[in-house]
């Protein structure tokens, strides 16, 4: 419970045995309240051990879904247990568990659907590739000529949505590269969607899942994929 | 000439029919799927029975195209449908299977949670 409202981390991990019990760990610490829940989505390590030894709950996908399916799979978890908010933490230790308060904040203060940590509204110390910079500044410019608000960081995956947005995700959420999408998504149906600047440090271990090899796919599929989501038709949420 | 290209695609028809049967008789294919193979099959069977009736008189006059042309573009055609309906069937899977593999990840950690509870009580 944070202010009376039941708060779940859902922390997606495919093979992060490196990292997951130091995010476990971060997040229990600075949000004590909060119930964790580890997505392990088919991992071929320890992943799944490591994290229940540090008393995380952990939902195992028989197989690797990747990470929309396995986010999805958390927010079927959310809705199904009535939680008020839910907070997406990366596996991999690169969101600091301490800025997930700005978070919730903003989530009430400003009463926002979803809200996104950006790594780009302030100068932080976080640094990209340039193949992934360039991609970043391109999704954001047509997200945010979408949208029509500046959407400054689509890609980040630190993120917490409230209860309107735990029961849409859970009944239809992205696939291969989510997080721009979602934006599109939240947007068609009429929800609102804010930022706050947020620290984010390098990975920890492990590789992402955006190389150079894959980024121009990963360009082409999230610009079709918005493409595609611009002539779907909106319709209203029903509470 | 014709001969030929008739004793050809009569045969590769037959083999197609023979061997589409011989996997649904043996449960290696379902019904629905096979039913785009069965027509390629008899489409291609029939214009390689009366060449003269469908393709003389009636495609060559609207179409102009030649007899074995014509079973490769209308071949073709059926080829492109059936590999359609199989993104259309591999995607509804794909979303199936996505739905199982959530379900079955939620119900396991149910599961555990309440095996444990009732052990310790």
């Amino acid at each position: 419970m944070v202010n009376g409202r039941k708060c779940l981390v859902i922390i997606p991990a495919f093979n992060e045995e490196g990292s997951i019990e130091q995010v476990v760990e971060n997040v229990r610490n600075h949000l004590p309240q909060s119930d964790i829940v580890v997505i392990n989505d088919g991992s071929k390590d320890r992943t799944s051990e490591k994290a229940r030894a540090c008393g995380a709950r952990v939902l195992d996908l028989p197989f690797n879904l990747g990470i929309g399916g396995a986010m999805q799979t958390g927010y079927k978890y959310a809705h199904m247990k009535g939680y008020d908010v839910a907070i997406q933490v990366d596996g991999d230790g690169q969101h600091d568990p301490k800025e997930i308060k700005k978070l919730l904040k903003a989530l009430e203060e400003q009463s926002l659907d979803m809200v996104i940590g950006s790594r780009f509204i302030e100068r932080s110390e976080y640094r990209v590739s340039k193949a992934r910079r360039i991609g970043i500044v391109i999704l954001s410019r047509v997200i945010s000529v979408i949208v029509r608000y500046e959407v400054t960081d689509p890609t980040s995956g630190f993120r917490a949505v409230n209860r309107r947005v735990i029961k849409l995700f859970s009944s239809d959420y992205p696939q291969d590269y989510p997080e721009p999408e979602a934006i599109v998504f939240l947007h068609r149906h009429g929800l609102n969607i804010g930022e706050v600047p947020v620290d984010m440090s390098a990975r920890s271990t492990g590789e992402s899942s955006i190389t150079w090899s894959r980024s121009m796919y990963y360009m082409v599929k999230v610009l079709l994929a918005i493409f595609v989501d611009c002539f779907k038709k909106g319709h209203v949420l029903q509470e | 000439m014709l001969i030929k290209i008739q004793i050809i695609t009569g045969a590769i028809s037959i083999l197609l029919l023979y061997f589409t049967f011989e996997m649904i008789r043996k449960e290696k294919i379902r019904e629905e799927y096979s039913i785009l193979w069965l027509f390629t099959g008899v489409a291609t069977l029939v214009f390689c029975l009366f060449p003269d009736f469908f393709l003389a008189k009636f495609l060559i006059k609207i179409t102009g195209i030649y007899y074995l042309s014509a079973v490769v573009v209308i071949v073709f055609f059926f080829l492109l449908l059936i590999v359609l309906h199989f993104s259309v069937v591999i995607s509804q899977l794909t979303d199936k299977n996505k739905e199982i593999a959530q379900r079955f990840a939620i119900l396991e950690l149910e599961f555990k949670e309440w095996k444990e509870k009732n052990m310790f009580q």
